[in-house]
């Protein structure tokens, strides 16, 4: 790779390649039973050049030509916006922490054996009731990413990941019931009891159908629905959402916002955790930064160039949507502190009120602005202390950026969802719910 | 390329019941404003396949972008579909096909400089910036792709179809202290770059109905009776009632099937549903789908009766039905699955004046930020939305969120309008992670009673 940059610096002021070699082995279980194992290898490259003080990129896959890359390059560079950075001379670490992110087991586990846990999966959730409909999915990942630029910064590194999950139905006539969950780690630890025992206490509170009024009223978030409320809040810390002015957080960094409980930070240094990694996808030291610390906003999150723009930092957050793209700012892996109320307790706490488990439509609409506007997939009623049974038709709507002044508590037990985000439960003290009744 | 699949082909085809090849060369150029900045331009080439196999009844799937060990890759996928096969292998019956397919195009965007393109783009940008004070930003995506699909399978087809592909994206955001509105309009087209250097008036749209959200109070929750516009109905029709359409789901289900039965009653006698990927040059349109299937038009509601649904070879073999042309993959990375192509509400006969009337409070919901279901259920975001009161347009709301059940819905369909549109957005349809495939939808204006509208 590295003559590849010289080559490629005959033509440009300075680059970058980054590459990435990845395979991926799923195997599918549909309605019961195996259905597809689909493998995937790729192989991409990404470069991208300072021409003349101006940015210019060019991606393609394995096989294609070099010298074309350089040519696309050279030319959207005459075009590209000025250059707030240089490639970092080189990608050090200043945490001696060694940052565990590869599992040989996860790398070599055989696809006997991945359908063997689905198949594990399969019964005992079915062993609870013989009539649902379950998908799972066993999923091997293994990435090889490589990194090197003209001024000397180079890294590369290996990273597996291994995740279950499992979706299940039950139709009774025109109503479905619909239960899914997911478990994710880059080291081949996981449990399948946690999958399986979440989807079947789901099953046991969703059984019966409970009616709810429109209304204001207390509603807890699972760590599955917490993005409902985060999403927004992650959108508008965008470093690039902020020196555009678009987010409305825009002024309000270390300003009290929300409640003293919301402490929340971006961190890519956990071991096994989905958005880990030594470097970020420019070759910047990937690190914890705090956003959020008792309500107020610490920090915004920055690639190289935006970071640049802004005059700051950056806080080690560009990251590449795949090895056809660019870096942006985008979140590493994002933890959300506990709170001192288990999930027993808030519920004990509800006179009258819901849980919201999954939604539909997140991330849908203006969410920028903080508005959420959400039915909800899976939800339940309580009633005096106690989950009474299943709520449906029910949609629930407000403003994140308002609504996380009002929370009641937040859960003592934080949990992983999508591999790269840990919350705990979210009770907010009222929300608007409508129902058709 | 014909001759490294098929020589792969022929020293493989026995080893199992069913064998295809697909690979795919593509050329893409993207341009991107936001705000005042261009904030990426971008070229890139992609070459890759994949081999799909079927061993008694079980599928073997392998893509990658590196052809030199292609029987390789059959083998792997051959032992991969042997651990999956436990019964009979179906497929329904086509016959081979050998068919090259060249486009052509009103104006050939490969021939056109990136700088021309990223001048037309910057030009619409700055349509959108000098607006109105207001305009706090700005978001221009096109995107340019032609791409060539070679198909071979192991019952002797062969089909080369190139694709070219269009679209444009504006999105206008206006700001007035804390009230951040946004709003886009799009297009997408398959037959050429004509089309790009006049739209000039969705650039000045898109910018106007941001603005016009900064008033817009948001829309009180509760049950309206709710007209829908093109766009809209035709959002609807597809992701709410389409996607029930798509048998890879229903045939192994037999109570969604029971739900979906051939001859129920869906709506009213005027409700005329259809999908149809032989319409010429429409997004969602080619002469063979991705198994080497001639597309065509098949109806999925027809008098308000359920009377066809969306099938690849393997679900119409099964479901003992014809096959459609749907089985269709958004690239060389995944297999064909069952979707749609172009599918919309025929003209109904209501003029859209006299669909309003006796509506004594409503919401006209216009546009669609985007849209999820759910079996039977569905949610979507309208873009933009207006008061109806006396059977007048009222003031404008937003943050107009339907949401409901399909079945209810459909047949809640009161009115079914004249004005049948069809609409080519920049968008697309995503399903199994295969997403944005091209698609169209179109309808004419709706107005259904009892819909669900969250809110404050």
């Amino acid at each position: 790779m590295e003559k590849l940059l010289q080559q490629a610096c005959k033509e440009v002021d300075s680059a970058e390649l980054f590459r990435v070699k990845s395979k991926t082995v799923p195997v599918n279980f549909e309605v019961n039973r195996l259905k597809s194992i689909d493998i995937s290898e790729s192989e991409g490259k990404a470069l991208r050049v300072i021409n003349k003080g101006k940015i210019g990129f060019s991606s393609s896959t394995g096989s294609e030509g070099f010298d074309l890359m350089v040519e696309k390059a050279a030319v959207t560079s005459e075009f590209g916006s000025a250059a707030s950075f240089d490639f970092p001379e080189e990608a050090k670490r200043s945490e001696k922490k060694k940052i565990n992110i590869y599992d040989r087991k996860v790398e070599y586990k055989s696809i006997e054996e991945m359908i063997k846990i689905g198949e594990d999966i399969l019964g005992r959730v079915r062993d609870f009731n013989r009539k649902l409909r379950c998908d799972v999915t066993i999923v091997k990942d293994c990435n090889e990413i490589e990194y090197f630029n003209s001024r000397g910064g180079n890294f590369s590194y290996s990273k597996t990941a291994i995740a279950y999950s499992m979706m299940v139905q039950q139709i009774e006539n025109q109503d479905m019931l619909m239960v899914y969950s997911s478990i994710e780690s880059g080291e081949d630890n996981l449990e399948v009891e946690e999958l399986t025992s979440e989807i079947i206490e789901n099953l046991k509170w969703g059984d019966k159908i409970v009616p709810v009024d429109s209304g204001k009223m207390p509603v807890i978030f699972t760590p599955k629905a917490a993005l409902v409320l985060i999403l927004p809040i992650i959108s508008g810390l965008n470093g690039k959402m902020v020196l555009k002015k678009i987010s409305p957080l825009t002024s309000h960094k270390n300003k009290k916002l929300w409640s003293d409980l919301l402490t929340f930070y971006s961190d890519g240094t956990i071991d096994f955790a989905a958005g880990s990694a030594p470097f970020d996808d420019e070759g910047i030291e990937m690190k914890r930064v705090s956003l959020v610390e008792k309500g107020e906003i610490k920090n915004f999150y920055y690639d190289l160039q935006t970071a640049g723009i802004a005059g700051v930092e950056s806080t080690g957050n560009g990251l590449r949507a795949g090895s056809q793209s660019e870096p942006v700012p985008s979140i590493s892996n994002l933890v959300m502190e506990e709170g001192k109320v288990s999930f027993s307790e808030m519920i004990k706490d509800i006179k009258e009120g819901i849980i919201v488990d999954q939604v539909l439509g997140l991330g849908q609409g203006n969410i920028i602005s903080g508005a959420f506007s959400n039915n909800v997939q899976l939800g339940y009623k309580i009633e005096k202390g106690k989950i009474v049974g299943r709520v449906k038709d029910v949609m629930i709507a407000g403003n994140a950026i308002e609504e996380l002044k009002n929370i009641a508590a937040l859960g003592d037990k934080a949990k992983w969802v999508s591999g790269k985000y840990k919350f705990p439960h979210i009770y907010l003290k009222s929300l608007s719910v409508f129902t058709k009744r | 390329m014909r001759e490294i699949l098929e020589k792969a082909l022929r020293n493989k085809k026995n080893s199992a019941d069913y064998i295809e090849i697909r690979a795919e060369k593509k050329e893409v150029t993207t341009i991107h404003f936001q705000g005042k900045k261009l904030e990426k331009i971008n070229c890139s080439q992609q070459t890759g396949g994949n081999v799909r196999a079927l061993v008694k009844g079980g599928w073997g799937f392998i893509s990658f972008n590196q052809f030199d060990d292609l029987e390789e890759k059959i083998g792997e996928a051959i032992k991969v579909a042997s651990l999956i096969g436990k019964e009979e292998s179906e497929l329904a019956v086509i016959s081979p096909v050998v068919e090259i397919i060249k486009r052509q195009l009103d104006k050939d965007f490969r021939q056109i400089s990136l700088r021309e393109k990223k001048n037309l783009m910057e030009n619409y940008n700055n349509i959108i910036m000098k607006s109105n004070p207001l305009i706090q930003s700005s978001n221009v995506i096109y995107t340019d792709r032609f791409s060539t699909t070679y198909f071979a399978n192991s019952e002797g087809s062969y089909i080369e179809q190139e694709k070219p592909f269009l679209s444009a994206r504006f999105t206008a955001i206006a700001r007035e202290g804390d009230n951040v509105q946004l709003a886009s309009e799009s297009v997408g087209t398959t037959k050429g770059f004509k089309i790009m250097e006049k739209i000039s008036t969705k650039a000045q749209k898109a910018a106007f109905r941001a603005v016009n959200l900064l008033k817009a109070r948001p829309v009180e929750g509760g049950e309206y009776t709710v007209i829908l516009d093109q766009i809209l109905s035709g959002v609807f029709i597809h992701e709410a009632f389409g996607h029930l359409s798509e048998s890879d789901f229903l045939y192994e289900d037999e109570r969604m099937s029971g739900l979906m039965k051939l001859g129920k009653k869906f709506g009213s006698p005027k409700l005329n549903v259809v999908d149809d990927g032989s319409i010429p040059d429409l997004l969602g349109s080619a002469k063979y789908d991705d198994e080497g299937v001639k597309t065509k038009k098949n109806y999925l509601i027809k008098e308000g009766i359920l009377t066809g649904r969306l099938h690849s070879r393997e679900t119409a073999a099964k479901m003992g039905e014809e096959p459609t042309g749907n089985a269709r993959a958004l690239n060389y990375r995944f297999k064909p699955i069952v979707r749609m192509t172009n599918t919309y509400i025929e003209n109904g006969e209501v003029p859209f004046k006299d669909m309003l009337s006796g509506i004594k409070k409503g919401i006209y919901a216009k546009d669609c930020y985007g849209g999820m279901t759910t079996f039977e259920m569905f949610t979507f975001s309208a873009g933009e939305g207006y008061m109806i009161r006396d059977g007048e347009i009222a003031e404008p709301v937003k943050d107009v969120v339907l949401s409901g059940n399909l079945f209810t819905t459909l047949l809640n369909i009161e009115g079914v309008g004249n004005d049948l549109k069809m609409i080519e957005s920049g968008g697309g349809c995503g399903k199994a992670g295969q997403g944005p495939l091209p698609v169209s939808f179109g309808s004419p204006h709706l107005r259904i009673k009892k819909v669900v509208v969250g809110g404050k």
